[in-house]
């Protein structure tokens, strides 16, 4: 019977016989669950479910909760079973573009120790209690009956935007507290403080498309900035014709390091001064004005001395020259961008306002740095958080203690340095409830763990961090049903204890989907860019709802600068580093195996932790890559494999983030260090933000050798044409018609 | 397989021996990788892991050097010769990043020595590899100068999902058994179905309509991808694509053991080009600052 | 014979003959079928000791058949290592019997004569070894019979442009030939031992002899096939191994691609097979006690034979330096300083030391004579020759164009197992036949005997030479070559 002349009774004979075959073989294999043992519903196809098209995918628009960037998603979803994630090309934040963590957003909701049901702690141990029981426990302790004093009542979350950061609110003001956390380790908050300063804007917008020249102070803004992808899609602007050139300093090398044009090293806490003496050169080689600023900086600027500045910074004055040549060819398109270690830094607040001086003098404000956007929302903005909210949890702690404490989305055990005594001031606290997916080092502590659905399965709104060309309310949507049929997302239960307080406001929303499609329902039309009106079915298939925004200008207001540099410390010589990865970010991914087993970006390794150390150090210490060596801080010790490379200055040590959980699931238990344990709890002057990069170590060889896992085997070419470099002017030969 | 077929293929390998190339050709897909762009961040690899259902080791696998990254960013520390001289104390310029995935050379040396022809040139100009029919004698790998092929060491199915991971999985494609040989495949399963939906459509495949996994995630769009028939068969009916224009931008041709570049500085080559194995991946050479 | 006698030919010794030619062809066949029967407490122990090496393959093959490649410690980019490096040995060891019956037939060196019978099982059972490793090696063992040709009605055949599929040809064939060569060769002995035997030996002997009885006719026809095999063999070792050679050559690695691997590999072949032919010789003297077939003069002369090769494949192997070095590929180049300086140099000195500096031994005839020495020398040079096997395989996989996969991989435990567990399926092989089988050609030692004596009077020689139908020669005048006319 050939193909082309099947008939209707060969057909039926056919899938007869399919069937037959497709039954026999099932029953040969002894893991196939068959229908007599009953374990599996057989759904038949002939009514299938309205997402499931066998064999077709479908894509669903939703928002990546993998940072706080909110990068618009697809969801190509067959059978019912998200399978594939890209980027959603109508968002602006990341214009159809995906980073490994957003890739990686599967492995977090398919993980297999997601926490399946509610459970209480009992002398001691987790049981598994109903959520009925759950939500029963929670009233006890937060209604309206229990008496609860709003002052001891605090909320650690991590960055929340959208409709679920103005319920929590809600819910704060109806339990009359104000203890609401945003912790978050991988941040931006002294920088936008200096922003708020001088620029009277947080969150102004960086335009690295539109500029010819970036200097990077200390700013990770590939890698582990506010909005990673959408930096790179900018990037690619960037580097298109004329290629722009980007010059970082910073004392360990980052993503962004590592695609700089000139790479410096610097002593970690020196930025300030590398800042100024750029605009030193600026003023004196170039002839810029700097009569815009206030007399105070014009003095600051101009003592300062070239050579005298490349022994304090360990930059040489040649790379200065160069930089800031680069700049100065290109006034009001370039950009001078502070970040991570420069303000991490005990004068983190003022290397913030030195590199704003550069961007004054040279222009750039209101120009490649232009204002955020007015958003009409405010109460949907995104609550951006850093350490402060961790300093103040600990601190509201000590003040007089705390009743209740509620978790979501941050893991503040792990991410507190040990120094704060977090863990055991949390004893303190009779009820600790965590919101969480996964067994994390705070649940651990947590008198009631409630599994919440993972952002594949759960609705939500999500204001970026950063926007981009337009502001946009991006939509999360459920792409597929929840996996375990005992868990709940965040917005039903905030919105279920909403209902006990405030019954008349809340009682009609049978759910959050329900609160959600309501407040779309009742969204002015006016308010959305296009002026259309915007229907809920629309906003779910696009995924991004742009909204009209106010216009704001930027205005510079400098007052003065003063740059200190950072203490000596013969004790403790080095600066430890402890660097947020794209990838394992703040720790919050080592239990997702494709991003533990993606090698790190710079050092290539895989499964583990390591130090970077540069060879210089490396000798003095006798180690290799490899080697173990023990790094000793005021407040504690971590022992590590090093790994020697010239991309470090040698008075600092960098350890990467995200690993040496303690549980938090299979894939990260027990694997590597936290460099945040050891960390000295200073904060930045003028802010209350932990100095994260600001500790000071000191290492000494550990006995035990052991191999460093990673990928490649070669770090250099052998003269194979692999890469192969050019220069701009050899570039320019085709590149001018991109 | 009958005397008649035989004698066929004979006529049409030698006619295009004489030719210069295998002359059936529906597509061939190729790539450009745009090392100016690319900054190293790895999204192309896990994009990969997700798309063709690869294996997650695990750390001593790893250690090993039993894992199965068909996409990978090599990171190279050789500071270029830019014309400076010494050498600096610090990796002033950065790290070179270059991604490699196979190559799908047109004069693949691991097709001809697998002993099974488990791995052939397809009518789409792709290098593929028949899982069913590999029998795992790793020649294929051994004679691939790029090392882009991996073997399954195990039947890394048991460990490298456990339920509910598994329900991740592409159904499109098959998850591998130990002891047959895997590597990049361009996403066929995707070439697959877009080439289905046009020919349903009764439509010629047009440029961009789909691409790779690797090509869709690079957040810095350095990854370009597309069908380059256009290119080595002027009289092809296909559309131009924009890799096309890309290689011709660059002056790097198909078929060529060295380049005829008009000004050789321009940039644009193929990694290992010298020998010959003609690659469809053009890589745009980095750029640095002096 | 009695031990006495013995001892005291043992001191007395003639270096200058080959055989004793006064040696009674009865008492020849005495000696030969002695040594098949009656194992002693040193061959159960042989025995028991090729079963452990084999019972440890056993057991490694059982867990990477069932847990996969991984265990092996194959790895990217060593995606061969000890099976293909020790597949290559074998080969190269089964190039021995190939040589002696075949190569010095031809050239009629009848001194071969006592010891070609087990050089040739000895090419039969190391290619039944070698055979094996190309199968363990594979992913997918299971699937291995993939690469024959065989009718399938999906049209799929094997790639015939694969050095491999050359390989698996190459091997079948070789393997068929030298079974049969070694099986023609024996069958006039064959005939004797069912003269002698009893029980099942009987019918085995009786089965195997094809009904010899050593009429005029069967001779005839017999020296003509034997001829015949021998003229057809000796080019198919030299393509068999060339074949395996290709396996490397036909590739673009550096270090593989090398356009004198072909005559490199038969070279080296035939080096580790007369080296293993000297160690075996050495044994089976001592075990059976054929002092006075497998003499020290013919000793002698394999250890010469052995020389002349190992020096033909250090002048192959220095060309092969001296082509890198002078050559323009700088990646193969970088191979070569490599191998002398990387992590892979002590094995790669090693090599360089056994195979080329330790046969210089072999041109001195007191090292020659001294048995122990040349023992020992035997079993270091075919250690040379595996190294240098591993040599070829493995550093190419670790240093060639691609940077980022050159890693330094070393075998697991597993490849190990399976490497020793060949010697001692070989060995079992070789300890069953020799107790099957005659293992010293009684025929062929009889005829050596007769031309040794025919040499000392020519005239009895003639007489015996003459066919009934030859007319009345003058003795004088015509000699017969020894060996090629019927004895």
């Amino acid at each position: 019977m050939g193909l082309k002349n099947i008939n209707r009774r060969g057909f039926l004979k056919l899938m007869g016989w399919s069937g037959v075959g497709a039954t026999v073989a099932g029953c040969d294999m002894p893991t196939t669950v068959t229908l007599e043992e009953g374990k599996e519903t057989v759904t038949s196809y002939l009514v299938p479910e309205e997402y499931a098209i066998p064999g077709i995918g479908v894509w669903y628009s939703s928002t990546c909760r993998q940072c706080p960037a909110g990068c618009g998603l697809h969801g190509r979803v067959r059978e019912g079973r998200i399978l594939k994630l890209e980027g959603n090309p109508d968002s602006p934040i990341n214009a159809g573009k995906l980073c490994q963590m957003g890739q990686a957003g599967l492995q977090g909701h398919y993980n297999p120790d997601r926490l399946r049901t509610p459970k209480v702690r009992k002398d001691g141990k987790l049981v598994d209690i109903t959520w009925a029981e759950a939500l029963d426990l929670i009233d006890q302790h937060v209604g309206a009956s229990s008496g609860l004093n709003g002052a001891r009542f605090a909320w650690v979350s991590d960055s929340v935007s959208g409709h679920q950061a103005m319920l929590i609110d809600n819910l704060m003001s109806a339990l009359g507290s104000k203890n609401l956390f945003i912790h978050e380790v991988v941040n931006s908050e002294v920088a936008r403080s200096v922003n708020q300063a001088v620029l009277g804007d947080a969150t102004p917008r960086y335009q690295i498309g539109k500029a010819h020249a970036i200097l990077s102070i200390g700013n990770d803004f590939l890698g582990t900035g506010d909005s990673p992808v959408h930096a790179s899609t900018e990037y690619t602007e960037f580097r298109s014709s004329p290629r722009g050139v980007l010059g970082v300093v910073e004392p360990k090398m980052t993503l962004t390091g590592a695609n700089a044009d000139l790479w410096m090293a610097i002593r970690p806490g020196t930025e300030g001064v590398f800042a100024l003496s750029v605009a030193n050169v600026l003023a004196t080689k170039h002839k810029m004005a700097i009569d815009m600023l206030p007399k105070a900086i014009q003095t600051a600027i101009m003592k300062r001395n070239l050579n005298e500045d490349a022994r304090l910074t360990g930059v040489s004055g040649n790379h200065v020259i160069r930089v800031a040549k680069w700049l100065s060819s290109n006034p009001g398109r370039s950009i001078v961008m502070v970040g991570g270690t420069a303000e991490g830094q005990v004068n983190g607040y003022q290397n913030g306002v030195a590199a704003m001086v550069l961007n004054v003098m040279l222009g750039n404000v209101g120009k490649t740095i232009v204002a955020s956007h007015e958003f009409p929302f405010p109460q949907l903005e995104h609550r951006a958080g850093g350490t402060a909210g961790l300093l103040d949890f600990v601190k509201a702690i000590d003040n007089g203690g705390l009743d209740v404490a509620f978790f979501s989305g941050a893991n503040p055990v792990y991410t507190a340095p040990a120094a704060l005594g977090l863990k055991d001031k949390l004893a303190s606290i009779p009820f600790k409830v965590s919101f969480t997916q996964f067994d994390d080092e705070t649940s651990q502590l947590a008198d009631l763990v409630l599994p919440i659905l993972s952002p594949m399965e759960d609705w939500a709104t999500i204001v970026p961090k950063v926007q981009g060309e337009e502001a946009v309310i991006s939509m999360q949507q459920p792409v597929m049903e929840p996996l375990y049929a005992d868990t709940r997302g965040l917005g039903d239960i905030v919105l279920d204890l909403l209902k006990k307080r405030d019954g008349a406001t809340y009682g009609n929303y049978d759910s959050y989907y329900a609160y959600l499609s309501q407040a779309f329902a009742s969204f002015p039309a006016n308010m959305a860019a296009d002026g259309k009106a915007v229907t809920w079915n629309d906003a779910l298939a696009k995924g991004v709802i742009a909204v009209k925004t106010g216009e704001k200008q930027l205005k510079a207001k400098l007052d003065q600068v003063a740059v200190a540099l950072p203490e000596e410390n013969a004790e403790y010589p080095l600066t430890l580093i402890p660097t947020p990865r794209l990838g394992l970010w703040d720790g919050r991914h080592a239990n997702i195996p494709w991003l533990q087993e993606a090698p790190d970006q710079i050092s290539k390794v895989v499964w583990d932790s390591w130090a970077e150390i540069h060879p210089n150090l490396a000798k003095q210490l006798g180690v290799e890559t490899g080697d173990a060596i023990k790094i000793t801080s005021a407040q504690g010790a971590i022992d590590v494999k090093v790994y020697v490379f010239k991309g470090i200055h040698p008075d600092a040590i960098a350890v990467p983030l995200g690993q040496g959980h303690k549980g938090y699931g299979r894939y990260a238990d027990g694997r590597g260090v936290n460099p945040l344990e050891i960390l000295d709890t200073a904060t930045v002057d003028g802010t209350n933000e932990l100095a994260l990069y600001s500790t000071r170590v000191k290492v000494e060889k550990a006995r035990n050798k052991d191999t460093l896992v990673m990928m490649g085997d070669h770090d250099v070419q052998m003269g194979r044409k692999m890469v192969s470099t050019v220069t701009p002017d050899v570039f320019e030969l085709t590149g001018g018609e991109a | 397989m009958s005397l008649q077929n035989l004698l066929q293929d004979w006529s049409r390998y030698r006619r295009g021996r004489e030719e210069g190339g295998f002359h059936n050709y529906e597509h061939m897909w190729g790539m450009s990788i745009d090392l100016n762009l690319c900054i190293g961040c790895n999204a192309c690899s896990v994009a990969c892991y997700a798309e063709n259902n690869l294996a997650v080791v695990g750390k001593d696998k790893y250690e090993k050097h039993q894992a199965m990254h068909w996409m990978r960013i090599e990171r190279y520390w050789d500071e270029p010769d830019l014309g400076e001289g010494r050498v600096s104390e610090y990796q002033q310029h950065g790290a070179s990043f270059l991604p490699m995935n196979c190559q799908q050379c047109n004069a693949a040396t691991c097709e001809p020595v697998c002993p099974v022809a488990a791995t052939y040139h397809t009518p789409d100009g792709l290098n593929a590899q028949v899982y069913n029919r590999c029998i795992g004698s790793r020649y294929c790998s051994n004679n691939c100068p790029y090392r882009l092929r991996y073997f399954n060491f195990y039947s890394y199915y048991e460990d490298s999902w456990p339920e509910p991971l598994n329900l991740q999985l592409n159904p499109d494609l098959s998850v591998r058994d130990k002891g047959v040989m895997e590597k990049c495949t361009f996403c066929i399963q995707r070439i697959r179905v877009a080439k289905d939906k046009a020919q349903r459509e009764h439509r010629v495949l047009q440029d961009g309509e789909f691409t790779t996994a690797c090509a869709q995630t690079c957040p810095t769009s350095a990854i370009v991808f597309g069908d380059m028939l256009k290119m080595y068969d002027p009289n092809s009916t296909n559309p131009s694509s924009k890799v096309i224009e890309l290689w011709e931008k660059h002056q790097v041709e198909l078929g060529v053991t060295e380049q005829e570049k008009h000004n050789p500085k321009i940039r644009g080559y193929r990694v290992l080009e010298h020998l010959n194995t003609d690659p469809c991946i053009m890589f745009l050479d980095r750029v640095r600052e002096v | 014979m009695t031990t006495d006698t013995r001892d005291m030919r043992n001191i007395q010794e003639d270096y200058s003959k080959d055989i004793n030619e006064d040696i009674h062809w009865a008492k020849i066949n005495e000696d030969v079928l002695r040594s098949m029967e009656n194992p002693r407490m040193g061959y159960w122990i042989a025995v028991g000791v090729s079963l452990f090496l084999l019972s440890f393959a056993v057991i490694a093959e059982i867990y990477q058949y069932n847990t996969g490649m991984g265990p092996s410690n194959l790895n990217w980019p060593h995606m061969w290592d000890l099976y293909i490096a020790t597949f290559v040995f074998w080969i190269g060891m089964s190039h021995s019997g190939t040589l002696l019956s075949a190569i010095l037939h031809i050239i009629k060196a009848d001194w071969r004569k006592p010891i070609y019978r087990f050089a040739e099982a000895m090419t039969t059972f190391s290619l039944m070894t070698a055979g094996l490793f190309p199968i363990i090696h594979l992913g997918r063992l299971w699937n291995m019979y993939w690469v024959i040709p065989y009718y399938s009605d999906r049209g799929i055949w094997p790639n015939f442009r694969s050095p491999l599929v050359w390989d698996a040809f190459a091997i079948t064939t070789y393997l068929t030939s030298s079974a049969l060569f070694l099986f023609v060769g024996m069958i006039p002995d064959l005939a004797i031992c069912r003269d002698n035997a009893k029980g099942w030996r009987k019918k085995l002997y009786t089965a195997l002899s094809l009904g010899w009885r050593g009429d005029d006719r069967q001779w005839r026809n017999f020296r003509k096939t034997y001829l015949l095999m021998a003229c057809f063999l000796i080019p198919l070792a030299v393509s068999v191994h060339s074949i395996v050679s290709a396996d490397f050559a036909m590739s673009i690695m550096p270090g593989w691609h090398v356009t004198t691997f072909p005559p490199y590999f038969v070279a080296g072949a035939l080096y580790s097979g007369c080296a293993a032919i000297i160690t075996l010789f050495i044994l089976l003297r001592y075990f059976f006690r054929f002092e006075e077939y497998m003499t020290i003069a013919i000793l002698e002369k394999t250890c010469k034979l052995t020389f002349a090769i190992s020096m033909v494949w250090t002048y192959l192997l220095f060309i092969e330096f001296a082509a890198t070095w002078y050559g323009p590929d700088a990646v193969d180049k970088e191979l070569l300083i490599g191998k002398f300086t990387g992590p892979y140099s002590p094995l790669f000195i090693t090599m360089i030391f056994l195979g080329s500096i330790l046969p210089l031994t072999l041109a001195f005839e007191k090292f020659r004579r001294n048995i122990p020495m040349m023992f020992v020398v035997s079993l270091l040079l075919n250690v040379g020759m595996w190294l240098e096997r591993y040599m070829i395989v493995t550093p190419t996989l670790s240093l060639s164009y691609e940077p980022f996969a050159q890693n330094v991989m070393w075998p697991s435990w597993v490849e190990w197992f399976i490497l020793l567990g060949s010697f001692g399926w070989f060995g079992l092989l070789f300890l069953v036949f020799v107790k099957i089988f005659p293992s010293v050609s009684m025929y062929e030692v009889k005829e050596m005997i007769f031309h040794r004596r025919h040499l000392a009077n020519k005239e009895i020689a003639a007489v015996m030479h003459r066919r009934l139908d030859d007319a009345e020669k003058k003795p004088s005048t015509t000699t017969p070559e020894p060996g090629l006319e019927g004895a």
